[in-house]
This record gives structure tokens, sequence and C-alpha cells, in this order.
């Protein structure tokens, strides 16, 4: 497997199903590709986690980053990435923000009467 | 005397002892030739069973050489298919990633290296092909790998992490071992249980205790595991039936790589604790991890990383840098391009003060370093404003001391911060 030199030998080696323990995908929509996340306080208990996990918090560690980079930058499938961020987030040791919801549009006729005021008025 | 002479019953008894006499002669002589040829008939005997025990041995050892071969050969197809198969997955895996069909490819994913993984256990009986060469492995990444070539894997828990790592021509024969024995274990015992692996350094190298709480082993079977894990077969006959894999793949191996498997202590939940003793030669310490993130991705990597381990010869590192100028057609007198970069360099070269453009036509006048595979090196260029110079001054145009680097980084970096930091509510709004 061509690997980008960024040390993931350990995935050719370490199946993703190994690094998840055989869990489900996580079903619900939690982690989005924009969802952002970032590592809590708890240094200490990193120690116990495994590379991946490990890896993965000190990743999220210096400020928010999105599920989509961390699967970049992690090498692992979106999938797998979840799993483990929703037992990283189970264990309190991550911290996720929703992504900035996309303005929601005025109702098209609120602005037509707003229009047709304008234009009684002014007009 | 005289007076028997005319008596025929003395001529009668003359002639019977002659006639005894000459039976018995020639009996003797009957019976000497007739011992003479046992003797001839027998060592003739020995000379045929001989003969016919080298002949038995003979056709077996070439039965045995045929079986081996063929199962060889078999097998390498098969592992290369398994393996094949094991980067399409992975392919699959990071292209679906997102996708509810990644939880098949995982399984499918796991069913591959089982299948992978008895490939590979006939192939070390049959002095075969082990698989691909790895990089140098931590203990827990190669119990982990091994975790993940048997059946019930989630039964499985690895409970400490080591920095000792393993060297690459290792990596994989002990995986296997391993994977051997594990599934001994999980198969073994209740599928309710769990198997725990500790893994502990001792003054001899590293042990990986592996304890299932199954129904454990009876004497008879102690000995026979002990007389293959210290005296290793070789084929596939003798396997019994159904044929046992397991110990005779890890005594193979232990034989062939220098560590030692032993299952001759009971464990504290019943069932049995399997010892693996990987002694120092087979041990190296940890690479130096790799950066992951933001700070990987700035770094440029012009030279081929440095080999993980230097202590550990790869052999197929000289292969593969032989083979890349091959990939790179004309790499030897053809100029070396330009990087992408240096186009956009030579654009802004223009319309700027002499000085600046002579500094960038210096450097590019200079031997340009490539890499082992004849690819051009990115090399450090003075800082480049993307503001156009017209009309200032050489001053301007001078490289920023690093303290004003430092603050204009340092105010970005501020101003990053707090816009990941600001609060919205639900519709978007900000909030402080």
């Amino acid at each position: 497997m061509t690997m980008d030199g960024t040390g993931h030998e350990s995935v050719d080696l370490v199946r993703p199903y190994v690094i998840t323990n055989g869990q489900e995908l996580p079903k619900g929509d939690e982690f989005e590709l924009v969802t952002l996340v970032t590592a809590a306080d708890g240094g200490a208990r990193r120690a116990q986690l495994d590379p991946e996990r490990r890896a993965l918090v000190e990743l999220c560690c210096g400020g928010y980053l999105s599920v989509a980079e961390i699967a970049g930058h992690i090498g692992l499938p979106i999938g797998v990435i979840r799993v483990l961020l929703s037992d990283l987030a189970g264990n309190g040791q991550i911290v996720t923000r929703n992504p900035v919801p996309t303005a929601q549009l005025t109702d098209i006729q609120v602005l037509q009467e707003v229009l047709d005021g304008l234009q009684t008025r002014f007009g | 005397m005289t007076a028997y002479i005319d008596d025929p019953v003395f001529w009668a008894l003359v002639a019977g002892l002659a006639a005894t006499i000459a039976l018995a002669v020639s009996s003797h002589r009957r019976t000497r030739r007739a011992r003479q040829e046992k003797e001839l008939l027998s060592e003739r005997n020995d000379i045929l069973e001989q003969r016919f025990a080298e002949s038995v041995e003979e056709a077996r050892t070439r039965a045995e050489h045929g079986t081996k071969t063929a199962l060889k050969t078999a097998m390498r197809t098969l592992q290369g298919l398994a393996n094949e198969q094991q980067i399409a997955i992975s392919g699959l895996q990071r292209k679906y990633g997102d996708q509810h069909i990644l939880q098949d490819l995982l399984d499918i994913d796991h069913m591959n290296s089982q299948f992978g993984r008895r490939a590979q256990s006939i192939a070390v009986l049959c002095e075969g092909w082990l698989g691909r060469h790895r990089s140098v492995a931590s203990v827990y990444d190669v119990v982990r790998s091994a975790k993940g070539r048997v059946r019930h894997f989630t039964r499985v828990e690895i409970h400490s992490q080591t920095s000792f790592a393993v060297i690459s021509q290792a990596v994989e024969p002990v995986a296997l071992a391993l994977a051997e024995l594990l599934d001994n274990a999980t198969s073994y015992s209740a599928p309710e249980t769990t198997i725990d692996i500790n893994i502990r350094a001792v003054p001899k190298g590293v042990c990986i205790v592996i304890d299932d709480a199954g129904v454990g082993m009876n004497e008879e079977e102690k000995t026979r595991a002990a007389d293959l894990l210290t005296n290793p077969v070789s084929g596939v006959t003798g396997l019994g039936n159904p044929p046992q894999f397991g110990f005779a793949v890890m005594g193979v191996l232990a034989a062939r790589y220098g560590f030692t498997v032993s299952v001759d202590t009971a464990s504290p939940y019943g069932g049995v604790r399997a010892v693996v003793l990987l002694p120092q030669e087979l041990l190296t310490s940890m690479p130096e991890p790799q950066p992951v993130g933001p700070a990987a991705v700035a770094q440029t990597a012009p030279a081929p990383a440095p080999l993980p381990g230097g202590a550990a010869p790869d052999p197929l590192a000289p292969s593969a840098a032989a083979h890349m100028p091959r990939a790179v057609p004309h790499s030897g007198p053809r100029p070396v391009p330009d990087p992408p970069g240096a186009g956009a360099a030579a654009r802004y070269d223009v319309g700027q003060d002499a000085g600046y453009g002579a500094g960038y036509g210096e450097e590019r006048r200079e031997p340009r370093a490539t890499t082992r595979g004849g690819l051009p090196k990115r090399r450090r260029r003075t800082p480049m404003s993307i503001v156009g110079q017209h009309g200032q001054d050489q001053d301007a145009a001078a490289p920023r001391s690093n303290e004003e680097t430092a603050s204009i980084m340092g105010a970005f970096q501020r101003g990053t911060r707090t816009g990941r930091t600001v609060e919205t509510d639900p519709e978007g709004r900000e909030f402080r």
C-alpha cells in the first residue's frame, strides 16, 4: 500500500477493525464531516490510550479541528475515526462543537410583504 | 575273527555300517550346504529389506517434497491474492469511509485477514514464503495485528503497552505465531470469556503472556504440544486427523526466528497460559513517531525518510532504490524540471527591482539537489511577498527580521483562535 509517508505503516499492520475493536459504526449524525473537535483537559489519562486514539487526542490539542481534517491527518477511514471519536467523547477526553449552521433563509412571503409595504409607502 | 568271515550277517553289518557312514557324511554335507545357503539367503534378505526401507523412505521423501512444493506454490498464490485483496479493501475503506458500506468492508477485511493467515500457516510448514516485508513495529502493534487474524478477536484484550519494538524481519513471524496461539485460546474457551494478553519486559527480552479461561489441556496434549514446539516438524504429514496446525506452525517459526513459546503452565483463570518470549535479538527501540497533523503537512519531505530502526537492515530498500530511477524516464542527462513554485517566482520577478530579482537568479543557478529517485528537492527560498513591490524602495523588499515574522505569525494565530472560540447560537449569530 502506498502511504503518504506520514508513518501510517501501522495502519497496514493493524487493520482498522482491530482499532475499532469490532465496534459498530455510530449510526447517528453526531460526528458530521464539519463537526469541530478539540481535546479536553486530562493529559494523564492519555497514556493509557492506544496509539491511534492518543494520536487523535494529541492532534486536537491545538484547537478545534473538523472530523474530515482529523481523518485526513490520521489516515483512517472517516467511519473508523467516528468510532474513535465517540469512544473518546464518551470518556470525556474530547469536546465537540456543532458546526456553524447555515443561515436560514427568510420566508419569501415575508420579503414580498415588506417589499409591498415599502412600495405602498414610498412608491 | 576269521570265523565270521563266512558269516553273511557280518558282511551285512559291515555293509550296513558303511552305508550308514556314507549316509551320515552326505547328510552332514547337505546340512552344511543348507546352512551356508541359509546364511546367504538371510544376508540377501537383509540387503533386500534395507533396500526396501530405503526406497520406501525415498518414495516418502519424494512424496513429501512433492506435496510441499505443490502446497507452497499454491499457498504463495493464495497469499499474494490475499495481500492484493487487502490492499483493494484498504482503498475501498478510504473511498467509502463516510458511508454505511464501511461496516461491511471492515467485516470483509477481517475475513480476508483470517484467510491470509491460514495460507501463511500452511506455507510455513512447507518452508514457504511468509509474507510481505514489514517495517519495525511496536510489540503492541504486532500483538494487535495477531489479534486481527483470529475469528473472535473482540474477545482478546490487550492490557499493557511497552516501548519495545520488534525488528522488521520478525514482525510477521511473531504475529503469525501469536495468531495461532490466540486461535487456540479462542477456540478452546467459552464464547463469553475473554483472553487476556499482558506484555512484560523481562531481563531476557519481552514476554507476551496469553491467558484463557478455557478447558485447559490434559497431560497427553501438553506433551504433544511441547514436543511440537521443541522439535519442529516439517511438512504437512503427521499433523493428525483432523490436522492441527497451531503448535506445528509455532514450533517451526520459533526455531527459525529464535523465540520461544511455552504452554505448559496453567492459567489462573483455569485455562492455558501461553508465554511467548522474544529475545533481545528480535527487539529494538521504537522508531521516533513521525509528527501527525499540521506540523507534518508543513514539513517538506525531500529526502527519502530514514529507515526506521537503523539496527535492522532493510533488505527491500536497496532494491526499491534501484528500481526508482527506471521509473523516471531519461533521469540522467535531462535537466531537472523547475518545481511548480519556480514559475510563480519568476513571474514575481518581473517589475521588481534588480537586487531582488538577482537574488532569485543566483539561487536558481545553484545546482539543485535531487533525491535518490532523481526528483528535485524543494529548497528554502527568501520570503516572498504576495503584494506587488512596485514603487517601493529597497528597504521594503528586505527580508523581515525574526521578531517581525514572529509578531505577524502571532497575530495570525491569535486571529484564527478567536475565530474558532467565538460562540454561536443555533441561528448562527455570534455572541461572546
